[in-house]
């Protein structure tokens, strides 16, 4: 088994990252372009607690280097994560649990990623990943394949924080011109009163 | 946002998609909404039966079973249920 770790500071609040995260794959994001398409598979809010639970079903286009193909044959250039993730609104937490579902039977992909509050305007983001290659056979086999995950990890981790801060701009900008919008709309209809009122 | 694994879903996953986001910015985070049922639920049941052939068809309704089994640690830890002494 080998494990990658990782951790990153984000400039803003939890609440913006944990919105954000939802949209993490979006044009928005050029950087995570592996990430082909995300599907939200069950959603539940869990009334004792809070606590919001969702699956989501990424679909990854990434391929293999070519020794690994030719060990795991062709047609494996789309594969499959599913996602837990637990907000907790309470104690301002995202948990991210991932696992891989296609070749499980070959390896075995655990990811856990957390968001937490740092303070009000940061967010600390921390990444584990477990890769075991479960193959029967040679040992030297096994650590190459675990080896090449982990350095396919660590190239995705990169372009994933550059992805998610073009992604946590864009969400702020857009929130704020939102706001902007609704404040306009507001006035726009105070002053359809005002004129209403006065022409009576 | 992002695109859905079935084609044919991608709209229905747009509109559902930018109902939760705001339930979720607006009202989840808030705290004035914590109920299951709330405006995006109807969209969701559209979108979960368009995906459910797709998933079908590639065979991932099974894996996906599997790794929620898998999985049920996880939920164990992370839904906060500490009554199991």
């Amino acid at each position: 088994m080998k494990v990658f770790s990782n951790a990153e500071t984000f400039n803003y609040s939890w609440e913006e990252v944990s919105t954000a995260n939802w949209r993490k794959y979006c044009p928005w994001n050029d950087k995570s372009t592996h990430v082909v398409a995300v599907d939200t598979i069950s959603r539940s809010v869990d009334p004792a607690t809070g606590i919001l639970r969702t699956e989501r079903l990424i679909t990854c286009q990434q391929s293999a280097p070519e020794w690994l193909k030719k060990i795991l044959g062709a047609g494996m250039e789309e594969s499959q994560v599913l996602e837990t993730s637990y907000v907790d609104p309470a104690n301002k937490t995202v948990t991210m649990v991932s696992a891989n579902l296609t070749w499980s039977n070959l390896i075995n992909v655990q990811e856990t990623v957390v968001y937490k509050p740092l303070n009000e305007h940061q967010t600390q983001f921390t990444q584990d990943a477990k890769i075991t290659a479960l193959c029967g056979g040679w040992q030297r086999i096994k650590n190459s394949i675990e080896d090449t995950m982990v350095k396919r990890f660590r190239e995705n981790a990169a372009k994933g924080k550059e992805g998610f801060e073009a992604v946590l701009a864009m969400s702020r900008r857009v929130f704020a011109e939102e706001r902007e919008r609704e404040k306009m709309t507001l006035l726009m209809s105070q002053a359809a009163n005002i004129r209403m009122a006065q022409a009576v | 946002m992002s695109q859905s694994l079935a084609t044919q879903c991608n709209e229905v996953k747009e509109r559902y998609d930018t109902c939760f986001l705001k339930w979720y910015s607006e009202k989840y985070l808030r705290g004035t909404s914590t109920a299951d049922n709330n405006e995006c639920s109807s969209l969701f049941k559209e979108y979960s039966q368009c995906l459910q052939g797709a998933l079908k068809d590639r065979g991932i309704d099974k894996l996906l079973e599997d790794a929620r089994e898998d999985n049920k640690e996880n939920d164990a830890a992370f839904m906060g249920r500490k009554n199991c002494k």
